[in-house]
């Protein structure tokens, strides 16, 4: 059809140019699109109406089915679905949209469903639905867990998923990728579009392809045509150290950030952790206390209205800055912002640009981020992101597949509401990208992990949960269901007990682990405030406030990327300079004397070289090799050189990582020399070594432990009423220690370990990584002391074990300590 | 099967089985804790699908322990049956059925919630807080929170102890133990379906650990 003639884009054009706006040619190209009930992916930054390109297309699309009567049609049915990531982006979404529809005097109702949703609400939903229909990929799913949810989606003409880079790559991508195959079938009007709304990623064709593929159709990639230019600026610190320490040297660079969050309407400083967010709102209050009421936090585990509340409050101008986690790495724009700052490395280039973009709203400002390094060798990040961005170099998002974890949740959730046929769902499943290599058997074995539970004692067994009738799969049973519904979901996280005063007042929520270590009397952090406990009950932490000097900073679990290939390739250059830097790298400049110390007492390696060092202390016997791939690609080259040296000869190690290198630690020393590390490094028998190297097992057994609470296998109780759930509660760790000894090939068992090789070791990376360092030149050292590149992994690191030795003769090697 | 680990204390003959037992040779019993029996068909009847060999494997565990030690009764110090009915508790009365001569005395724990009714037709000696025979006094829950009596040795179950062991190299592990203080000792869980709850020894006490199927003196 002709889109510019049709009555529904001279309307929308008109409503545009009243307002003074003129719609960019990626948004008409959308409208076109929709027009033509084609699908694809838009490709936008935030900030540059992507919202409108779809919304404002299916308006248009809806004018022209009623040129007549648009203004009057109401109860229209849910025309628009729209799946976002993040609960925040609703309400905002929502009244963006909410004001479209008052200015054109169109009837629809804009309804929000996600977790916050109250329950009566969501019943007004059921009986009358809105014709936009703004939910989270969790809500989605519950929405398909109700009986009768069919007629009420029959209607639905677009689906948009918004931010699609960011559910890509995860769980939650897999969520909607399934609960699309099984909506299109359903709808009545043939003419229908699906969009994904996606900032660039290195892989946008893919991206297309994974939401599409359910739909069977091509369909196209739109890109918004907008240049942003973007500027790196470093923080340096007065001085260098020349054994640098993360997290210690950021927090004594505080006074430099004072005056850019002055200088600036507002700044949003971003942190990588939850713990040293808490410990930078404390810092920056300590050294300038009139910004006290002017500056806020933000992060996963601050009570929601207190998370609205910023949020508001950065829309107006409010505050000045803003301590956060990537809590506010996706959404809407605050305009207000002007500056940004990461503290410590942002591990990709991708999430740097994102944060930087929030920043210089102004057409044809410029971004401008400062980095803030919380170790001096951080600074070679800065330099490689700079060059990252000037070269274009951007990461891509992997789809997961063949997530079974995810897919016997989805079973259930239509098994609850109006039950489901084995051969149309199959189809369904079939249709996804993430389960198009799925085989019949293990399809099979889904089906009877649902239904029988597994292999069984017939016998003796009362294992209900699916139950097949006439054909069709369901869930009868209410209590299971309900339960069912309660769990739905893939963010997995720790027990989360509630935190409130005792005199009443609600504050945030914290992990059970972390308050387990307490004891009443200890004070902690939380949301910016001193807390004593006072003590536990019901789910609940009790505690007053504090006015005490000192105070445990929670470490929450999660959360610690690894650093991406491409920023591990680009500061690999970056040493090719570091002994000569040129002057246009401050970066580098500034870093001299470190450098020169390192090459004084070892070596600094250049991109086509791998230093390792072995260094003998009081500790024991190290082994420390410098590849800068990122921790996990280190954690399981780590396991694999320890397995290949333990064939050597017996021996024990415990190992420690962090984004660039990896040391080995052990109580004899570690038969590595000139003769045999070309062979230690080869590609050769890599997949068996992997698996032979016990850290597969334990890696795996952390996998688990998503997977067997998305896969319904931990019961996690209800929420408040823990009692109820009386004798169910077991470990992921448990249940992993005896499906391992009695059912090895269960499915979730199998995806534990393939999510191990896939996403964990990134096998692939890992033989890439090999491969180049068969091609480069091995550079042994023997420094008589640490040196300043191992400090760190020495340090700031996570330790994991691997032994030739028996466990009995290693028990007896080694002495009881009591614990603590 | 392995063999057993010689230790006394209170003057007593025992035997400890790294398959998480204890012989008393005096009194000719075998002293288990915490067996959480019809724990998988528990959770399989809620829908979670863990495999119901792991049940299968105690019984049959605790058959050959019977087998070995040919003991006169079994003391259980509590945690025998997991929770409510079901059917794995048919398949224990089958098995109960074959040893008629073996009688069985059993503490309370949390987890024994069963009718009365039950364990009678079971023919299962039921005692609500301790059962004492010769100089041990046998007890669920730590010895340490109630008053006890001058003179006898405690023997409980209940937090399924373990040990957590350090090494040169920052080595650590963690495993499950027989943890006999100077007035009680704390005995392993029996079902390999449990948890473990990492136990801070006393220096007086003597530490025992579980290492693939052979016990270890630590302490």
């Amino acid at each position: 059809m002709n889109l510019h003639a049709s009555i529904g884009y001279k309307m929308i054009r008109q409503w545009l140019s009243e307002k003074g706006f003129s719609p960019f040619a990626f948004q008409e190209e959308t409208w076109e699109a929709i027009a033509n009930g084609e699908s694809g992916l838009v490709n936008a930054p935030t900030g540059f109406g992507k919202t409108f390109s779809v919304f404002l297309g299916a308006l248009i699309n809806f004018i022209n089915d009623n040129p007549k009567d648009y203004a009057k049609q109401s109860k229209n049915g849910l025309q628009l679905l729209w799946v976002t990531p993040l609960r925040a982006l609703a309400k905002d979404i929502g009244r963006a949209m909410e004001e479209v529809l008052a200015e054109t005097g169109i009837q629809w109702q804009v309804g929000i469903r996600n977790g916050d949703t109250p329950v009566a609400e969501r019943q007004r939903q059921k009986r009358h639905m809105p014709e936009v229909l703004i939910i989270t990929p969790e809500s989605l799913h519950l929405l398909l867990a109700q009986k009768g949810y069919k007629e009420n989606l029959q209607t639905l003409r677009i689906i948009a998923v918004d931010e699609w880079h960011e559910l890509l790559g995860s769980k939650r991508g897999v969520q909607v990728e399934l609960a699309i195959s099984h909506i299109v079938p359903l709808l009545t009007n043939k003419r229908f579009s699906l969009f994904a709304i996606s900032a660039t990623i290195g892989n946008l064709l893919q991206a297309k392809e994974v939401l599409l593929a359910p739909i069977g159709t091509e369909g196209r990639i739109i890109t918004a045509k907008v240049h942003k230019p973007m500027e790196v600026k470093s923080i340096f610190p007065d001085e260098i150290e020349k054994y640098p320490w993360s997290g210690h040297l950021g927090l004594k660079l505080v006074d430099k950030i004072i005056p850019i969050i002055r200088q600036s309407t507002t700044t949003l400083v971003f942190i990588n952790t939850r713990g040293m967010t808490e410990r930078w709102y404390q810092a920056i209050l300590q050294a300038a206390p009139e910004l006290a009421g002017a500056i806020a936090l933000h992060h996963g585990s601050i009570e929601q209205d207190l998370r609205v509340w910023v949020e508001e409050a950065l829309h107006s101008a409010k505050l000045k800055a803003v301590v956060c986690t990537a809590s506010l790495d996706l959404g809407v724009d605050f305009r207000p912002v002007e500056t940004v700052i990461q503290v410590g490395s942002p591990k990709g280039v991708a999430r740097f640009l994102q944060r930087a973009g929030r920043s210089g709203h102004q057409p044809g400002a410029t971004s401008r981020i400062y980095f803030l390094p919380t170790h001096s060798l951080e600074l070679v990040e800065a330099a490689a992101l700079q060059q990252a961005i000037d070269e274009g170099i951007i990461e891509s998002r992997e789809p997961m597949l063949l997530c079974f974890d995810v897919l016997v949740q989805w079973l259930c959730t239509l098994a609850v509401s109006d039950g489901f046929t084995a051969t149309e769902l199959l189809q369904e499943i079939k249709s996804t990208y993430c389960f198009r290599e799925m085989s019949m058997e293990e399809w099979q074995q889904i089906v009877q992990f649902v239904t029988s539970g597994g292999k069984a004692l017939q016998q003796y067994d009362d294992f209900r949960k699916v139950d097949l009738q006439d054909g069709i799969y369901r869930i009868t049973g209410r209590r299971m269901a309900m339960r069912h519904r309660m769990h739905i979901g893939t963010i997995v996280s720790d027990a989360m007990l509630k935190v409130k005063f005792i005199s009443g007042g609600y504050i945030g929520v914290i992990e059970e682990y972390f308050i387990s270590r307490l004891l009443p009397g200890d004070v902690f952090t939380l949301a910016g405030k001193n807390l004593e406990l006072v003590m536990i009950k019901d789910m609940t932490v009790l505690v007053r406030k504090s006015s005490a000097k000192k105070s445990i900073v929670p470490s929450w679990n999660g959360g610690r990327m690894p650093l991406s290939a491409n920023l591990g390739h680009l500061l690999r250059q970056q040493f090719n300079d570091a002994g000569n830097p040129l002057p246009g790298r401050p970066e580098l400049v500034l870093l001299k004397p470190l450098f020169d110390l390192q090459a004084a007492i070892s070596h600094v390696p250049r991109a086509n070289e791998l230093l390792i060092e072995q260094i003998e202390t009081k500790d024991g016997f190290h082994l420390f090799v410098y590849p800068f791939e990122g921790r996990l690609v280190h954690e399981a080259m780590a396991a694999i050189l320890a397995y290949r040296i333990s064939k050597i000869r017996p021996i024990t190690f415990s190992f420690a990582m962090n984004d660039y290198g990896f040391e080995l630690l052990s109580d004899q020393p570690i038969p590595v020399d000139d003769s045999n590390v070309y062979e230690l490094f080869s590609t050769d028998n890599l997949f068996t070594d992997i698996q032979r190297s016990v850290n597969s097992t334990e890696m795996a057994r952390r996998k688990f432990r998503d997977i067997s609470v998305i896969g319904g296998l931990v019961f996690q109780g209800y929420p408040g009423e823990h009692k109820k759930a009386r004798h169910l509660q077991s470990s992921a760790s448990l249940l992993f220690n005896v499906f391992q000894q009695y059912d090895p090939d269960n499915l979730l068992m199998r995806q534990a370990f393939q999510e191990v090789f896939a996403q964990q070791m990134e096998e692939t990376r890992l033989r890439d990584m090999l491969e180049r360092i068969q091609q480069s030149h091995i550079v042994l050292m023997f420094p008589d002391q640490l040196t300043p590149f191992c400090f760190p992994v020495k340090v700031d690191s996570m330790r994991e074990n691997l032994s030739s030795e028996q466990l009995e003769d290693r028990i007896k090697k080694m002495q009881l300590q009591l614990s603590k | 099967m392995k063999p057993p680990f010689s230790f006394s204390i209170a003057k007593q003959q025992l035997w400890l089985s790294p398959m998480k037992a204890v012989f008393w040779e005096e009194s000719k019993s075998l002293i288990l804790s915490d067996l959480h029996f019809g724990k998988t068909g528990h959770f399989r009847k809620a829908g979670i699908a863990v495999p119901q060999h792991i049940y299968r494997n105690d019984l049959q565990r605790l058959f050959e322990l019977v087998q070995y030690f040919q003991p006169k009764k079994l003391i259980i110090v509590g945690d025998f049956f997991h929770s409510e009915m079901n059917k794995e508790a048919d398949l224990f009365a089958k098995w109960r059925n074959d040893l008629p001569h073996l009688a069985i005395e059993l503490i309370r724990g949390n987890h024994d919630i069963l009718n009365d009714e039950w364990y009678s037709q079971n023919d299962i000696g039921l005692h609500e807080s301790t059962y004492q025979e010769g100089p041990f006094c046998f007890i669920h829950e730590s010895p340490q929170d109630v008053e006890t009596e001058e003179g006898l040795y405690y023997l409980s179950g209940h937090i399924h102890p373990g040990v957590r062991i350090h090494g040169a190299g920052r080595q650590s592990l963690r495993v499950p133990c027989f943890y006999f203080d100077q007035q009680f000792a704390i005995l392993p869980a029996f079902s390999e379906f449990t948890g473990m709850a990492i136990i801070e020894p006393s220096r007086a006490a003597r530490v025992f650990a579980i290492a693939n199927q052979e016990i270890l003196t630590l302490q």
